[in-house]
């Protein structure tokens, strides 16, 4: 159906520079508090998933969304880290959650 | 003081927190255990309990069951919750239920 | 913020006991059982049949991927490229909507696997994960401070060597691939598996020859 191939392009391309939305609703969620409101880059394109925030609520099919890996510098995202300046934390992100930056 | 962070940021999201040295602990799961974890993998087979649905029934019970349940002991109390939110189990049957099997046991 | 002052670390110690008079969770457990069974609504044998996969994965199975990966650069490449594709062709399959990528250490990159949010891990390929990993200390530590963590599980990360940790925390699972030891050229593949542990393939240990070995494996 022309319908459901528009919602399932995904967004974003490797590479494309990001920024996890702040938002912080109430109940379960699958994006940790570490990573909400910082930039990084997609670094790899995954497949359509169920939305965690429907499946845990009971949803089994029909909330499919396009799920990323994510990379962010780990100086971008603790003030305080003493590692290399290259050091990444890669992570997955459901499209919902990501912006343009 | 402002308690929105204990809404805002569920109990298991700890990514970043403070926290002490690694305790180098593991263990050989009970028989209970085991029991537990292949009642929660064929819950979700079934979609009767998703995992989804179990990890955010453990992140409801709060920071207190959290951190004094074990892990199984999280799972079996969060499958239940979910079980009768659901309507796939009441109360009363499960209380009747455990009532026949403690005595069973003791038997 | 959240305060787990009590995180469980210590898990209950098992005993004959535990069979003969179960404990209230374990009561629990029975009781849901049978009353889901009761209704129809899941068989006693498929959870017998669960509890014999559980018993039959462990952390063998990712070192067999690992050993193979070391002596076979198309099969690492293929790994490497699709991880769920090259496990099955060894006979292991993901499951629940996951798929396995395998992450590869080098002379500039380590690889760290974690889910801060709760234990996710690579079952198929690694049984079920230890206590620390499921544990507080591990899970808020080591996205933000991996050296310092990795030096507590004996690991020197030496200066000028990249690393990149991987929070866990949706679909994917992942698997990390050690780097072979010097010194193992001779060894066989049944050998070399037998040197990848459990703690390599999470990504907080290195491989290692044992020590006192000889290059050949013949000791």
């Amino acid at each position: 159906m022309a319908a459901a191939t528009q919602a399932s392009r995904p967004a974003f391309r490797v590479g494309d520079r990001i920024r996890i939305s702040d938002r912080t609703p109430v109940g379960h969620y699958r994006t940790p508090m570490y990573v909400r409101g910082k930039t990084g880059h997609i670094e790899r394109v995954l497949d359509l998933f169920l939305d965690p925030e429907a499946e845990g609520y009971g949803r089994n099919e029909g909330a499919e969304i396009r799920l990323y890996r994510v990379r962010f510098k780990q100086r971008d995202l603790w003030p305080d880290y003493t590692g290399g300046p290259e050091d990444e934390l890669q992570i997955e992100m459901y499209e919902p959650w990501l912006e343009r930056a | 003081m402002s308690t929105e962070n204990l809404v805002k940021q569920r109990a298991n999201d700890i990514g970043g927190l403070e926290a002490g040295p690694i305790a180098m602990v593991d263990h050989e799961m009970l028989p209970w255990e085991k029991r537990c974890h292949a009642l929660l993998d064929i819950l979700d087979i079934h979609k009767i309990v998703n995992t989804e649905e179990k990890r955010r029934g453990v992140e409801d019970l709060g920071s207190e069951m959290i951190g004094k349940l074990s892990y199984y002991e999280r799972w079996i109390v969060s499958a239940i919750n979910v079980l009768l939110e659901k309507r796939v189990l009441t109360p009363d049957q499960l209380a009747k239920k455990t009532a026949e099997v403690e005595a069973r046991f003791k038997s | 913020m959240s305060d787990h002052d009590h995180d469980h670390d210590h898990e209950h110690p098992g005993t004959a006991k535990d069979e003969a008079l179960p404990g209230y969770y374990a009561i629990l457990e029975i009781s849901v059982r049978e009353l889901l069974t009761e209704a129809g609504l899941i068989t006693a044998d498929e959870h017998r049949r669960q509890i014999e996969i559980l018993d039959s994965r462990s952390p063998a199975l990712g070192a067999k991927v690992v050993a193979r990966a070391w002596v076979d650069p198309a099969y690492k490449a293929r790994l490497l490229a699709d991880g769920s594709a090259a496990c099955e062709e060894l006979g292991v399959t993901m499951y629940d909507n996951t798929r396995l990528i395998v992450h590869e250490n080098t002379d500039e990159l380590h690889n760290v696997v974690v889910c801060t949010l709760c234990s996710c891990y690579p079952r198929p390929v690694l049984g079920l994960p230890p206590d620390w990993y499921k544990n507080k200390q591990y899970r808020a530590r080591v996205v933000k401070e991996p050296r310092a963590v990795l030096k507590e599980f004996g690991t020197v990360i030496p200066e000028g060597v990249e690393i990149h940790v991987h929070d866990s925390n949706a679909n994917m699972r992942y698997l990390i691939l050690p780097q072979r030891p010097a010194g193992s050229e001779k060894l066989t593949e049944a050998e070399l598996a037998g040197l990848v542990t459990r703690d390599a393939m999470i990504g907080v240990t290195t491989v290692k020859l044992p020590v006192g070995a000889s290059p050949g494996g013949r000791s």
